[in-house]
């Protein structure tokens, strides 16, 4: 049996992987409880409120609370719900995220296991989750899970592209899908410099592969009461939450591995661990505090404008960026013209979305009212 | 663009501001002098006996009966050595807190200003689990007032 060295023991691999998997998974937990309570406590502060303030000093024990709550309650199964599919369709959003975690680097040499194809990896296992959704949705035997079901399908499949190609983008860049050699080839310069275009777009895909605000259609509250989780109580929605916030925990590290430097830059792999650590924990802090005031500043899509939104304007930007890379490689052209062609790029974006926002396109199904009075009054 | 920014801006700048809650169980915000909680007898300091005659008039006017007076012979009349004016002095009396709907009326009609509204949080912040709790006799109308901690009411 191959053995591997971790802590400077020498140990059987699967041992060692057992035990890293261990720490994360622990880790994880305490990371998701701390996610929740910031983004009560942050989206709190934005709408000038306190947040929770009750429990412990300053609410700190907010989400132990709610987690021994959570335990507590019933688990109930709706009478007319599929209950092979109902009760397993939580494992389907919440095994593909932890399954994530093999290949997301904390700090150099920090992974659980270096994959060759760690980027294609943690893509293929995170868009599992698309069917979890589906599948609660329809099991829940509601029509509002099915519909919020739907749309998380129906967002997470557009979406997915988007994200994939600018990820692959960069991939190209560094000629390597490997997480961690990717982040360490940014020790000079991060990624973010080279494919500014390829950052924002990673970061409105994010959102919405996370379904959070303003893509939070899947799950808004207004509209579908809260989608796939409607009919989930006690432990099994504590594991939705739970999938959720690690989801957000892994994309922003993995945002912040492959767009801002991860722990190689600035200094990172002269200073040690412990300074990789802080770097990787302060960036992926910044990219989750952002998702939290995007949430507090913006209104939610519609479902056409949102689906309107990714293949219309994200997919071909994406594809251009990826056709441009390839020139600028193949070519050896100087890489300050990505830089260049990535703030035009967003300059596009911008006018695609005002343009958007100044000529409204009718609404869905405006057709049908052709000729009605009502056409003919607006 | 432009949008996106400005409403990025409004939510950062209300980020910085100072929350508006007010953590109420800890601190509490000052009351004015007219906040109407639920009547209290008064205390005439300067001769060290209640204001109130047990005259009934408060009793009479009471919307939801909550009052129960009973008055007596004043034992520190000057006819009998004493060194107070009051003829007639209040022997008992009851208020229901829990009937009592705080309309002011009782104060109104009072000639003696002898009965006045709480304005203090110990007005507001009297929940019982006995519903007989809320019956509050003489001693307990008084001893808010005979300890000072009513402010002085002023009038509009």
């Amino acid at each position: 049996m191959t053995t591997a060295e971790f802590l400077g023991i020498e140990m059987p691999v699967l041992l060692e992987a057992f035990i890293k998997v261990n720490i994360v998974v622990l880790a994880m937990t305490v990371v998701v409880m701390g996610l929740i309570y910031g983004e009560r406590k942050i989206i709190g502060r934005f709408q000038m409120r306190m947040g929770p303030t009750r429990t412990g000093p300053f609410g700190i024990l907010q989400s132990i609370a709610d987690a021994i709550k959570l335990v507590g309650k019933e688990d109930l199964r709706p009478r007319g719900a599929d209950p092979w599919i109902f009760e397993l369709s939580i494992y389907f959003i919440f095994v593909p995220v932890f399954v994530g975690f093999v290949v997301v680097p904390f700090a150099i040499g920090w992974e659980i296991r270096a994959l060759e194809l760690g980027l294609l990896y943690l893509l293929a296992t995170s868009s599992v989750s698309g069917l979890g959704f589906a599948f609660a949705g329809w099991a829940s035997d509601n029509r509002y899970a099915m519909l919020g079901g739907l749309r998380a399908v129906a967002q997470g499949v557009a979406y997915e592209i988007p994200l994939v190609v600018t990820l692959l983008a960069v991939a190209m860049l560094s000629s390597s899908l490997n997480l961690g050699e990717i982040m360490a080839g940014q020790a000079s310069v991060p990624n973010i410099v080279w494919q500014p275009l390829g950052f924002i777009m990673f970061y409105i895909a994010m959102l919405a592969e996370l379904n959070r605000a303003p893509f939070d259609i899947a799950v808004g509250e207004s509209e579908t009461a809260g989608g796939p989780h409607i009919e989930f109580s006690g432990i099994r929605w504590s594991m939705f939450q739970l999938a959720e916030y690690a989801h957000l925990w892994i994309m922003s590290i993995v945002g912040s591995a492959i767009f801002l430097g991860g722990s190689a830059w600035p200094f990172g792999e002269e200073l040690g661990t412990g300074y990789q650590l802080l770097l990787m924990g302060v960036k992926s802090a910044i990219l989750i505090f952002i998702a939290m005031w995007t949430r507090a500043s913006m209104p939610r899509l519609r479902i056409d404008q949102l689906m309107g939104f990714a293949w219309k304007v994200l997919m071909p930007l994406a594809f251009a960026q990826v056709l441009i890379n390839g020139f600028v490689i193949v070519y050896d052209l100087p890489l300050v013209l990505l830089t260049v062609q990535g703030v035009a790029g967003i300059a596009l974006l911008n006018w695609a979305i005002q343009r958007a926002v100044a000529r409204p396109a009718g609404r869905p199904g405006m057709a049908a009212w052709a000729g009605t009075s009502e056409a003919a009054t607006s | 663009m432009r949008g996106l920014i400005r409403s990025f801006v409004t939510t950062g700048a209300t980020f910085l501001r100072k929350p508006v809650t007010r953590e109420y169980p800890e601190t509490h915000r000052e009351l004015p002098e007219r906040d109407r909680a639920f009547p209290l007898l008064l205390w005439d300091q300067q001769i060290d006996e209640p204001f109130c005659t047990g005259c009934h008039a408060c009793e009479r006017a009471c919307p939801v009966e909550c009052m129960t007076v009973l008055m007596k012979d004043n034992p520190n009349h000057t006819s009998q050595g004493g060194t107070s004016s009051r003829r007639k002095i209040i022997d008992k009396f009851w208020i229901d807190y829990g009937r009592c709907m705080r309309c002011n009326i009782c104060v109104e009609v009072c000639n003696f200003d002898a009965i006045g509204m709480n304005n203090t949080w110990s007005g507001h912040e009297s929940s019982a689990v006995d519903r007989l709790d809320l019956v509050m006799d003489l001693q307990q109308l008084l001893s808010q007032s005979r300890a000072g901690a009513v402010k002085p009411w002023i009038a509009p």
